[in-house]
């Protein structure tokens, strides 16, 4: 080629050890490791097996964490899958108690929250001048709405078919079904998050939304992927909800959407899209649940580990902020 | 050039289109219960509304600016709870003076908010959510793990609420103090309408030398206030203070300003509209019993009616542009 | 003391590794229209944004009426009565009229805006400039023209002395233009001075009274209207002789690859028809807005037209999607390189390798291995200057990330090669190397349409050149037979011929 000056350009990576141990996820895993020290020393009652007994109910929501991390890496955001939850559950519930075969009722969960996923990305989509906030706001109410309709005045119904349900809450040896699925789903997120061409065009629509266009990307094939994925994931959490409740009400998976996210941006996987991945959210999401466990062991309530997942939410992403801001005032 | 003035119009006056809206509502709920037309009827539903139609002052203004804040009702738990607790225990007897602690505390956690997201570039969803969780905790915290502050130990306080002042409620009082001041605010002053050039346009807003930072601590600062006023309300309103009052009532407040015409993206949104929108989900509320819709499909027909607004809003849009496009000169 | 209103001397203003103005001077009289006319990239803008107070120079003087000031930001220069009407308005589309008028200045009385009075001044003003919308319309529902209007409007309400018109008619028809004209003879005579930037040797010939000349970040000089020819202007602008610093090679010309047929959208362009041979580059310009971008991207996928057919090699194909477009080998090197060509917080390796990724996953999942050194080996064949293929692309000069954008096509099976402004913000020595990729493409066979706005560009490259005026194709030129002064006027037909139907 014509000017070609042969001058070379490295390509061989920077050595990825050393990247690790000062990255975010390296901070999380010590923090990680911090945690399991402070319950152990707060709590007598802590130690692996009461951990691995008492994770269960606290793991469902940690199904939302995966596709919720690719939607926020999308720059978008879903505030409806507390409600598809819900649904998943009331649905299933219902059709578990007419004593049908347990695979129809995992079957009818995903299939529930693969079309509340796919209602979201169908709008989301279509009218692409919608911010994803409002549209899932509003179907965040139509859920749990259908949701109120179908449970009636009670508000509540309970399983009285449990065969199927005790089932999902088994385990091997000590280790629960639903922690051997959550890793493994996990795994595969993580993986075609971080590896796959997938992934990479996920973090390249989170990135730069035009460029991706230009450049052959799939946008809104992608968009609509990833929202029925989360419902899809939804339903899986409806369904270790109901396992562990038998039963569901209008006040199930409340919040969830909250929590998700809080995992995800707690990890390193900014709001604003492009940044992060999941073994941050998937450390971050395991942090909380030991400190759920631990502190639950001593009877502290619900409400004060909300209050430390708030404040250490706002720290994440207020410090790196204002260290910036701060280094930026002093090279001046 | 008529046909695009028809629908300049028509996307123009929202406000109008609301009203609209509004008077057909009352005129079939009218016709099918004629009981909802009675004062007593209509005092109930702004009574029982108060909380959202007051906050949603302040989501306009956050709105305005491109921002969100879903804090709003635990900072409202957090001051509710705290003069619930007051008076349970006989700290402070005077309802003015439990008024002023519960906006104290609500504009300090507003200004905190402000804080953290103009100062620290936190994102607004994130932010707000953290502090949700927070304000929350520790309105439950301030509860002394859990306890409610009934009818009973509110003393005078609970009688607020069915007091007149000029043959007025004095819910409605403050209703109409607030929405008066922020009409004049947010239309008359430069204050006002520098909210509405930050969301407009922020980089014209800040070559003009507007202080965007400081614009965007106000309106977290102002919801802060609202919040801790709406929180008071809410004590007084139901005669009672619990830690999780008015949990998940922020999707309400942002549904309201969103049907009244609140843009999310910044810039677009007025009072009126943002009282229009509270106003006909509270009268859809009160409604569906009346017309014999089983209640439990409140909900649901809220959430239908904010896609349909937003997505009625994206076509007309389309429309406009597309005719804009034809009537180009080629 | 001075003669001048305002001057400028020794204007010096460096970027990141460009000089975008070289020791610049400038000055206008009282009452005055002074034009000013220079290449794309010649340093206008960067000028203007000087006298505003939005960049400040790293060298030079400016007197305001033979008093040296320094503006600390864009509201010294306001307050110093200097206004700009930029050709894409910065207003508040959601504000009404009078309210874009008055912000930063309202009228105010005891702490309350004066609605009725500021609608009324702002009703007086659009009367002035004869505008047929009202003071409290909404400024996102009006049309580019009328926003313009407002600007102005807001110039004159800050009692501005100095008003600059930044290509003010380059989005503006024919009729639109001249109401433009009207307001700025009016302005002349209140005694208000105005500085004029255009590519339109129209708007000069019409308005200005002198001219200056910008080229390669320099200034070149000052001329009377009256006493310089098109020729010699030109010249100046311009300045070197065009041919022989464009390596263009000879190609023999191959088979028709592609072939445009009655293309039309909507607002955008009508009735689009041409074709492009193997090996040959074919030139499409015209004035910005005349519809050249959105027809290769309709062409693309990128967006939808709403009739027309395309053929490629003879093959009437349908491309739906942007992908579908580069599975076929028509691959697009987007105008603006920052929001459509790269992902500037991205590695350069992963920015070339963005279209093609999935060419050689495994199964779904990257090959990182060969993906690193397929992006060495592209971003080595087209010179990249840059260290490591993991430095972000926004750490490159404009040049440079161009180089990384034609790598990027080039990891594609190419047939068809559409490049959209290719030079734009690019300096001079980088350019060249750029014509010099085009070259070889052409060389390799490949068919090669240049969308560009330089007319010295498009006389060098191309064997053939398109012109486009308002969403139509005005005329065809061969190389031999194209001057600037036939593309010129091909691209103002509309302006020229107004209502006739285009040839």
């Amino acid at each position: 080629m014509a000017g070609k000056s042969g001058r070379s350009i490295n390509n061989v990576p920077e050595a990825p050890l050393k990247k690790m141990i000062l990255s975010w996820e390296g901070i999380l895993v010590v923090l990680l490791v911090l945690v399991n020290i402070f319950c152990a020393f707060y709590s007598e009652f802590y130690n692996l097996s009461s951990l691995l007994r008492q994770m269960p109910i606290y793991l469902a929501e940690v199904f939302l964490l995966l596709p919720m991390a690719y939607i926020l890496v999308l720059g978008e955001i879903d505030i409806s899958v507390g409600s598809i939850v819900c649904l998943t559950a009331t649905m299933s519930c219902i059709v578990c108690n007419t004593g049908a075969p347990f695979i129809v009722v995992i079957l009818t969960a995903l299939a529930v929250g693969a079309v509340c996923g796919a209602v979201n990305g169908f709008i989301l989509t279509r009218f692409t001048e919608l911010p994803p906030m409002i549209v899932t706001l509003a179907t965040q109410i139509i859920f749990r709405g259908i949701a109120e309709v179908v449970l009636g005045s009670g508000g509540s119904i309970s399983a009285t078919n449990t065969e199927g349900l005790i089932l999902l809450t088994g385990k091997v040896g000590q280790v629960p079904y639903i922690l051997f699925l959550l890793v493994v789903l996990a795994v595969i997120f993580a993986v075609v998050l971080g590896k796959s061409t997938f992934g990479r065009r996920v973090y390249a629509i989170g990135t730069n939304r035009l460029t991706a266009h230009y450049s052959g990307v799939h946008v809104q094939k992608i968009r609509f992927i990833i929202y029925t994925v989360m419902g899809v994931c939804s339903g899986i959490c409806g369904l270790f909800l109901l396992s562990s409740s038998f039963g569901a009400n209008t006040t199930t998976g409340k919040g969830f959407e909250m929590d998700a996210i809080a995992m995800a941006v707690f990890g390193g996987i900014s709001s604003t899209g492009g940044k992060g991945n999941l073994a941050g959210g998937i450390i971050s999401a395991f942090i909380i649940v030991c400190l759920r466990v631990g502190l639950g062991q001593r009877n502290v309530h619900a409400q004060v580990i909300l209050l430390i997942l708030g404040v250490l939410l706002i720290c994440a992403v207020a410090l790196p902020n204002i260290i910036g801001q701060a280094r930026r005032a002093v090279k001046r | 050039m008529k046909e695009k003035s028809l629908l300049k119009k028509i996307t123009g006056s929202r406000e109008a289109l609301l009203v609209v809206i509004l008077i057909l509502l009352f005129a079939i709920v009218t016709a099918l219960s004629p009981s909802f037309l009675t004062p007593k009827s209509l005092m109930e539903v702004l009574k029982n509304n108060s909380v959202t139609i007051i906050m949603a002052l302040g989501m306009l203004c956050v709105m305005l600016v491109g921002g969100i804040d879903i804090s709003i009702m635990s900072t409202a738990a957090l001051s509710g709870m705290t003069i619930g607790m007051l008076l349970k225990y006989e700290k402070i007897s005077n309802t003015l003076l439990a008024f002023v602690i519960a906006i104290a505390i609500g504009t300090l956690c507003g200004a905190l908010i402000g804080l953290i997201i103009s100062r620290a570039d936190v994102p607004p969803i994130i932010a707000t959510m953290g502090f949700m969780y927070i304000y929350r905790a520790m309105a439950y915290l301030v509860s002394n793990g859990g306890e409610w502050a009934g009818a009973a130990t509110l003393g005078n306080y609970k009688d607020f609420a069915n007091k007149s002042f000029l043959g007025v409620n004095s819910i409605l009082w403050i209703m109409i103090v607030c929405y008066l001041f922020f009409f004049i605010f947010m239309k008359w002053t430069r204050t006002g309408r520098k909210i509405y050039a930050v969301g407009s346009n922020p980089n014209a807003a800040e070559v003009s030398g507007i202080n965007v930072k400081n614009i965007k601590l106000l309106v977290y600062t102002m919801m802060g206030f609202l919040a801790g006023l709406g929180g008071a309300v809410h004590v007084a309103v139901y005669a009672s203070a619990m830690p999780d009052l008015q949990q998940g009532g922020e999707m309400n407040v942002i549904a309201a300003c969103v049907i009244g015409g609140v843009s999310m993206s910044g810039g677009r949104g007025t009072v009126l509209g943002a009282l229009l929108g509270a106003l006909i989900l509270a009268t859809i509320t009160r409604a569906l019993p009346l017309v014999g819709v089983s209640a439990l499909w409140q909900n649901m027909i809220k959430g239908v009616l904010i896609l349909v607004v937003v997505v009625v809003n994206v076509i007309l849009q389309r429309i406009a542009d597309n005719n804009a496009l034809k009537g180009r000169e080629m | 003391m001075s003669d001048y209103i305002l001057e400028l001397k020794g204007i010096t203003k460096i970027f990141p590794g460009v000089k975008a103005l070289n020791n610049v001077q400038f000055q206008l009289k009282p009452g005055e229209v002074h034009a000013l006319m220079g290449e794309n990239g010649a340093g206008k803008s960067t000028f203007i944004k000087v006298i505003t107070g939005v960049h400040k120079a790293e060298e030079g003087e400016m007197f305001l009426e033979g008093k040296k000031v320094d503006f600390k930001g864009p509201r010294d220069a306001q307050a110093a009565g200097i206004a700009a009407v930029y050709q894409h308005p910065t207003s508040y589309p959601h504000l009404t009229v009078a309210e874009n008028i008055f912000m930063g200045h309202e009228i105010v009385k005891r702490g309350m805006l004066q609605w009725k009075t500021m609608n009324e001044e702002a009703n007086k003003l659009l009367q002035q400039l004869n505008a047929d919308f009202d003071s409290t319309a909404e400024m996102g529902t009006l049309s580019v023209a009328q926003q313009q209007m407002v600007e102005i409007a807001k110039a004159l309400s800050t009692n501005a002395k100095i008003i600059i018109l930044d290509e003010p008619t380059a989005a503006l028809t024919k009729r639109e233009s001249e109401e433009l004209y009207r307001i700025v003879d009016k302005l002349k005579e209140e005694g208000v001075s105005i500085i004029f930037i255009s590519h339109r040797f129209e708007d000069m010939y019409r308005l200005a009274s002198r001219v200056t000349v910008f080229r390669d970040s320099q200034y070149i000089g000052t001329y009377d209207v009256n006493g310089i020819t098109n020729a010699d202007l030109i010249k100046a602008m311009v300045g070197r002789e065009i041919t022989e610093l464009f390596p263009k090679p000879e190609v023999k010309i191959g088979k028709e690859m592609l072939r445009v047929e009655n293309f039309s959208r909507t607002g955008y362009f009508r009735n689009v028809s041409f074709e492009v041979h193997a090996g040959e580059i074919v030139g499409l310009t015209g004035l910005v807005g005349a519809g050249r971008t959105e027809v290769v991207e309709a062409v693309c996928g990128i967006t939808k037209p709403d009739s027309g057919k395309v053929y490629l090699e003879g093959q009437e194909i349908h491309i739906h999607t942007p992908s579908e477009a580069m599975d076929k080998g028509i691959i697009l090197l987007p105008e603006d390189r920052q929001k459509e060509g790269l992902i500037m917080s991205w590695g350069l390796g992963r920015n070339v390798t963005l279209p093609t990724i999935s060419k050689y996953a495994k199964s779904g999942f990257d090959n990182e291995k060969k993906e690193r050194e397929l992006s060495k080996e592209l971003l080595e064949e087209v010179d990249t200057k840059a260290v490591d293929i993991f430095q972000p692309a926004s750490s490159l000069s404009g040049g440079n990330q161009q180089k990384v954008v034609v790598a990027k096509a080039l990891s594609q099976e190419m047939k068809v090669v559409i490049m959209d402004e290719p030079t734009k913000g690019v300096d001079v020595g980088a350019k060249a190397e750029i014509y010099a990729i085009m070259g070889d493409l052409a060389q390799k066979g490949y068919a090669i349409i240049l969308i560009s706005s330089e007319m010295p560009e498009i006389l060098g490259m191309a064997d053939r050149i398109i012109v486009m005026c308002n969403g139509r194709k005005t005329g065809e030129l061969s190389r031999e037979e194209a001057t600037q002064e036939g593309i010129l006027e091909l691209a103002m037909e509309k302006g020229k011929n107004a209502g006739k139907e285009a040839r």
